[in-house]
């Protein structure tokens, strides 16, 4: 098999494009929703197993990464494009979670969607987000990447504006789009640079070159903040996370794959991928870790009051990713990735498990309204339950160990761990353990907040989204086993620790557990019994929770600081003055002045016979002049 | 199996195939013309895969140099012989409604092709004329068929007399260059020129003579005059077949005239180049603005093309060869579409020829406006459409080669093109149809139509196929 | 100067001459045998250059097809030839500047470099005759160029039938084949009828 890796991305577009091509006028109808399903389901499994086969050739070439050359797309004057791909160790752990997890919603999303109209064109937009996420981890080019990069962004959009009929949704399909468009400035900008100075794309040959004898005539830091800020868009970084909330429009399931478990990830696997920029630049690193503590710290805050059960999952992405990048800050890409993957499997499993209980519920996503369910919907909650304890870092969980390693190095790493950084990642722990367990409070205990309509017809899912849903517990249970770390450290190396630090490991960890369980039992006592004492809180603090009740109102912000302006300076200055005056002025001048000249040059076109030959002969004079002249 | 006359067994299938249809097309009554169609089709497909069967990646040559089989030559017939039958496809409903589906017609076009096989395989200043005169002797009748249109007769005449003053000067340049170097043959014109042997001023003079002859069957300014009125009067059937094979040849022609023989005359032609490529480029993208007609219209697009085209050659490396030419397939393929979606609206009694005609195509059929909006992105050279790729390699080669000035000529004249391409794109798509006649077509000739339409967009995201081709083809024939 | 040189001057001046009368002349008819007196000295120009072949194919070509068929065409079709040279006088200025350029300029080149004495010896004839060398030739070497020109000369013919022969419905003509094929009984019927009887 040579070309597997090829194989493996192609296997997600042939399913977009016959799924695409069902989804159409001419294929629709014709065949039932079996075969979709088959067909959507099974080439992703088909991927994962041959990315299985993969890893094992890459076990067999001792880790000698493997490339693929598909396809060389152009030849520009000595330089060549090509699409190839690369699999190493990180490589291989990002396409098993995006092939495996994949595999897995697709499965489940096959019970979720059975009622819908666009079943095809659902699973032809899934199947092409897969096809470009795979793209994106597989490129071996910074330019491959970037397509992947801004593939995913489209099928996002489309997903997100699913039910596009709804104006709203719609609108939030867009907001995620262009708020994107903004990161991708940066990250074209930091590709030309690093293009204009390595002479390549290709990013093992950047690493290569960067952590070479002599450095690329380029600051590290520049580049990499570049890129950051192309990282900060796609995965939900301060200032840029605003789209993701929002994108909680779409089907449940596309929350779960794109924006929980792979897409997000993509800045956190691109600062990774490209250690060997940021190990040179501390600058960068500085601020990756930085936003990333601040935007843990925020959005944990948001996520203490939020009472829609997406949305409070939707803050939790924001802050986990928020850990990650302290992690890649400080250093510790191997750790980055470790997290990366448990978060996968538990913010999967919850928000499937969250799809669960509003599919259950007859889609209502409001946790106020609900309570009570454990009982009705069994298998739902030991799920959500079990990867509830995983996200909130209770011990021997998944979520623990990426945790507490993180919390470690951004402690004691030798590059840039600070007992600040610590202070504010442990904050942003203990509120995710408290607003986890609020959640799993209101939801499924105390008594039932629902309307006897609704509570009718509470029932629980089909066998495959519980399937899945067991699948990815088990996986949140036992996933802090993998100790990717170590696999990766060949790769990635981890970060030197201060030694003076060395002895508070130990005491570290017992902080992080006593955290966990000091969320817990906040939650509960809080929201134990009718949760009184939540709403005595609530009381007590209107202008705090009306904050974070309103996001501190980023959007308000942004729309009268950056759009409102934007909008004035587009409508007046560029369009009335810029456009349609200097412009089309212009414009209309020079067409008007160029149709006259055409005119006049198309008079000489008088259709006499004569006077064509007679041009034709002048032309031969003159040239025999010309050359006379020059002999 | 190197059989002496392998290299000409295309040419002679076809003559005979060619000879065989006129017999057999007299007995035929009418109802039964298909079978003279199909025979033709079978013919060309045959010629094809023979030129790509017999294909060698050695030069060989065959009687005693006048002819020469070389990896250039079987790609251009190649192309030559898709583009050829892809052109009857799309005329054969268009010339039946016209009363013009005869086997005449069929006949002169495979000898047509011969005429194109003839010059991109020849290797001696005596086969290049009759190859030469074979294709324009037919394309002169073609246009003349449609004997009740005053505007085909016009244009015949003119094509006729124009064409004739345009062989008499090639010739007479040709004559000027055997005095000089006392030989036919281009390699051993260029070994004379490149010993330093020939008579420097009659060469030089026989050059002025060949590059003019070369300038008219291009169509490039000020030899231009005849294209707008010949693609204008000439039945769009025609005009589709003088728009897009006769130009690979054209550029065979050019290349083995100026590229081969005239090589060591290299500074000299570049200059003439220089000039008839800018005067071209700017002429005919500014004159094609004022056009109401859509065939007329590109014909200053051809002329205009004809001068992108030039731009790459006259960089007269490998680089610059093998952007012409693939600037010249990219052409042909464009050309291809675009007379084949006027055809297709085309009618009993109705050319579909002016933009107007054009209005509101997407409402007609969303489909057909797509390919055209292709057609026209192509020719304008929006990525990522061929052209883009195409004009990219030509003004690369231009820039290599150290024309930076008229490379930035090339693309402003080239945003002036964009407004004309683009205001068929803006009648087509945000203007209210007037007339709403179903479009009815044949089967083969929408499926082929949009294949064709379809092309310009896969070649243009994946051109390096292409590419690769032509310059291996000019590579593995002697350009290096 | 030798002999030759004596015949060639004057073949030439009467070449020249002769041209310069095609284009002058009024009468059609004229300029036509004019014309034939041109390719009669041009024919002896090469028979002096030892290449008969070329001198006897100018003859019969042009001499004996082309200018007979020319002449028939002029004397059968009435073309008001006075029109003609009237358009022909609007060019005379620009036809003449070009004509005029090109041909200084030609001389110049000329000129400078074939006019140098002894420049040009004449080629010995080939063994057998120039025209036995060219036939050679024609049907070995360049057998490919002359099979082109034969299918030129198909492509001309086709040309030729497919413009100008057209069955229009308005035409009559006659059908030979069908002639033949009458038989008697097509176009005669015999009636019997019985003999009418005088009345009496």
């Amino acid at each position: 098999m040579k070309h597997a890796l090829t194989l493996i991305v192609l296997l997600p577009l042939v399913g977009f494009l016959l799924n695409g091509f069902l989804a159409t006028r001419f294929g629709g109808n014709r065949v039932g929703k079996g075969f979709v399903t088959a067909l959507a389901c099974g080439l992703p499994i088909a991927a994962f197993l041959l990315t299985v086969a993969c890893l094992v050739r890459l076990q067999e070439a001792g880790y000698q990464p493997l490339v693929d050359t598909a396809y060389t797309w152009a030849l520009i004057g000595g330089r060549s494009f090509e699409i190839a791909f690369y699999f190493d160790r990180l490589t291989a752990v990002m396409t098993l979670i995006v092939t495996g997890v994949g595999s897995l919603i697709h499965v489940y999303s096959a019970g979720y969607m059975k009622e819908d109209e666009s079943y095809a064109r659902y699973f032809a937009y899934l199947n092409l987000f897969l096809f470009f996420m795979l793209l994106l981890v597989l490129g071996r080019s910074l330019l491959v990447l970037f397509v992947g990069w801004e593939g995913v962004g489209l099928a996002s959009y489309l997903l997100i504006g699913f039910w596009f009929e709804d104006p709203e949704k719609a609108a939030a399909g867009k907001k995620a789009f262009i708020v994107n468009r903004i990161g991708d400035a940066g990250f074209l900008l930091g590709m030309f640079l690093l293009y204009q100075t390595v002479g390549t794309l290709d990013m093992d040959r950047i690493n290569a070159a960067f952590n070479g004898a002599t450095l690329p005539a380029v600051s590290a830091s520049l580049v990499g903040i570049l890129l950051f800020i192309g990282a900060t868009g796609k995965s939900a970084q301060i200032p840029l996370y605003v789209w993701l909330p929002d994108a909680m429009a779409g089907p449940t399931p596309v929350s779960a794959l794109i924006h929980a478990a792979t897409m997000v990830t993509a800045g956190v696997y691109l600062v990774a991928r490209l250690s060997g920029i940021y190990l040179h630049a501390p600058e960068a690193s500085a601020l990756v870790a930085g936003i990333g503590a601040a935007t843990a710290f925020f959005a944990a805050t948001i996520a203490l009051v939020q009472t829609d059960i997406k949305k409070v999952l939707a803050y939790s992405t924001v802050s986990q990713l928020g850990l990650m990048f302290v992690a890649l800050g400080v250093g510790a890409y191997g750790v980055a990735i470790f997290h990366v993957t448990t978060h996968a499997f538990f913010k999967a499993c919850l928000f499937l498990g969250a799809g669960s209980v509003i599919h259950a519920l007859s889609g209502e996503q409001d946790i106020l309204k609900m309570g009570g369910l454990a009982r009705k919907i069994p298998v739902t909650f030991v799920t959500f339950a079990i990867a509830t304890a995983a996200i909130a870092g209770i011990p021997p969980l998944a979520g623990f160990f990426s945790k507490d390693e993180i919390l470690w190095f951004s402690f004691a790493s030798a590059r840039g761990g600070s007992t600040f950084l610590w202070l504010v990642a442990s904050a942003a722990s203990l509120m995710t353990s408290f607003y986890m367990f609020r959640l799993l409070w209101l939801t499924f205990f105390g008594a039932s907040r629902m309307s006897h309509e609704v509570e009718h017809h509470v029932h629980e899912s089909p066998l495959s989204m519980t399937g899945v849903l067991a699948v990815l517990a088990l996986l949140s249970a036992v996933g802090g086993f993998l100790a990717l770390p170590h696999f990766l450290e060949p790769m990635l190396p981890l970060p030197a620790v201060v030694p003076a630090l060395h002895h508070h490991e130990r005491t570290l960890i017992g902080i992080a557990i006593a955290l966990a369980f000091t969320g817990l039992a906040a939650a509960v006592f809080l929201y134990g019994g009718g949760a009184r004492r939540a709403a005595a809180l609530r009381g007590r603090f209107p202008l705090a929770h009306g904050l974070l009740l309103g996001k501190y109102f980023v959007d308000e912000a942004y729309d009268f600081l950056v759009s409102r302006p934007l909008l004035w300076l587009s409508d007046r200055v560029f369009l009335r003055l810029g456009d349609r005056v200097l412009l089309d002025g212009t414009l209309n001048g020079l067409a008007a002045w160029a149709q006259r000249t055409a005119g006049s040059l198309s008079r000489i076109q008088t259709g006499n016979l004569q006077l064509y030959a007679f041009l034709a002969l002048a032309g031969v004079v003159a040239a025999l002049v010309w050359t006379w002249a020059h002999v | 199996m190197t059989h002496a006359l392998l290299p000409v067994l295309p040419e002679a299938v076809l003559l005979a195939a060619a000879c065989t249809v006129l017999l057999l097309d007299l007995f035929l009554p009418p109802s039964r013309r298909h079978w003279s169609f199909w025979l033709t089709q079978a013919t060309l497909l045959a010629c094809a895969a023979i030129t790509v069967a017999t294909a060698e990646l050695q030069p060989l040559h065959a009687f005693g140099g006048l002819v020469v089989d070389d990896m250039l030559s079987d790609f251009l017939k190649l192309l030559s012989c898709v583009a050829v039958s892809t052109m009857l496809f799309y005329s054969r409903g268009y010339l039946a409604v016209r009363g013009l589906f005869r086997g005449e017609v069929l006949v002169l076009t495979m000898l047509a092709l011969l005429g194109m096989m003839v010059m991109i395989s020849a290797a001696s200043f005596l086969t290049l004329y009759l190859g030469l005169e074979l294709l324009a002797l037919c394309l002169y009748s073609m246009v003349a068929m449609h004997r009740t249109s005053n505007a085909a007769s016009e244009a015949a005449m003119k094509y006729f007399v124009l064409g004739a003053l345009a062989s008499g000067m090639l010739l007479y340049g040709m004559s000027m260059v055997y005095g000089a170097t006392g030989s036919l043959d281009i390699h051993r014109i260029a070994r004379v020129i490149h010993a330093g042997q020939g008579n420097g001023t009659v060469l030089l003079f026989g050059l002025v003579f060949v590059v003019s002859g070369i300038a008219f069957k291009l169509g490039a300014v000020p030899y231009h005059m005849w294209v707008p009125d010949v693609y204008h009067g000439a039945p769009t059937a025609v005009t589709l077949l003088i728009g897009t094979a006769p130009k690979l040849a054209a550029f065979a022609l050019t290349l083995r005239l100026l590229g081969v023989a005239l090589a060591g005359l290299e500074f000299d032609w570049q200059g003439m180049l220089i000039v008839l490529s800018l005067l071209s480029m700017v002429l005919g993208n500014v004159t094609a603005i004022a056009q109401t007609n859509i065939k007329r219209m590109l014909a200053y697009s051809t002329i205009a093309n004809m001068g992108f085209m030039l731009l790459g050659f006259l960089a007269a490396n490998l680089a610059g060869y093998s952007a012409a030419m693939f600037y010249v397939v990219a052409y042909v393929l464009t050309s291809l579409a675009s007379f084949g979606v006027v055809m297709l609206l085309a009618r009993e009694g109705f050319e579909a020829d002016r933009i107007e005609d054009f209005r509101g195509l997407n409402q007609r059929s969303p489909w057909w406006a797509f390919i055209m909006l292709l057609v026209m992105f192509s020719l304008a050279g929006v990525p990522p459409t061929l052209g883009f790729y195409a004009k990219f390699a030509v003004i690369e080669a231009a820039v290599g080669a150290g024309f930076i000035w008229l490379a930035v000529a090339a693309v402003l004249a080239s945003l002036v093109g964009a407004f004309y391409y683009l205001r068929v794109v803006k009648v087509m798509y945000f203007e209210d149809a007037v007339d709403t006649t179903p479009i009815v077509a044949r089967g083969d000739n929408r499926a082929l139509l949009s294949a064709n339409g379809l092309a310009l967009l896969l070649f243009g995201i994946l051109p390096q196929p292409l590419m690769g081709l032509c310059v291996v083809a000019l590579a593995q024939s002697g350009f290096l | 100067m030798s002999f030759p040189t004596f015949l060639f001057y004057a073949f030439a001046a009467i070449l020249v001459f002769a041209a310069l009368r095609v284009v002058t002349t009024r009468n059609p008819v004229h300029a036509a045998l004019w014309l034939v007196l041109a390719f009669f000295t041009a024919a002896a120009h090469w028979l002096m250059l030892r290449a008969e072949f070329l001198a006897i194919a100018l003859v019969l070509v042009y001499v004996g097809a082309v200018m007979v068929l020319f002449l028939f065409v002029v004397m059968m079709l009435d073309v008001n030839f006075d029109s003609l040279r009237a358009q022909f006088r609007n060019y005379v200025p620009v036809a003449a500047t070009v004509g005029v350029l090109v041909l200084v300029e030609m001389a110049l080149v000329l000129l400078g470099s074939y006019l140098k004495p002894g420049s040009a010896a004449l080629p010995a004839p080939a063994a057998g005759g120039n025209t036995r060398a060219l036939g050679l030739l024609l049907y070995t070497d360049y057998v490919y160029a002359f099979e082109i020109a034969a299918v030129v000369l198909l492509v001309a013919i086709i040309a030729a039938i497919a413009l100008t022969h057209r069955r229009r419905r308005e035409t009559r003509y006659q059908d030979p084949g069908k002639q033949v094929k009458v038989r008697a009984k097509d176009r005669l019927r015999v009636l019997g009828m019985p003999a009418e009887k005088r009345d009496g």
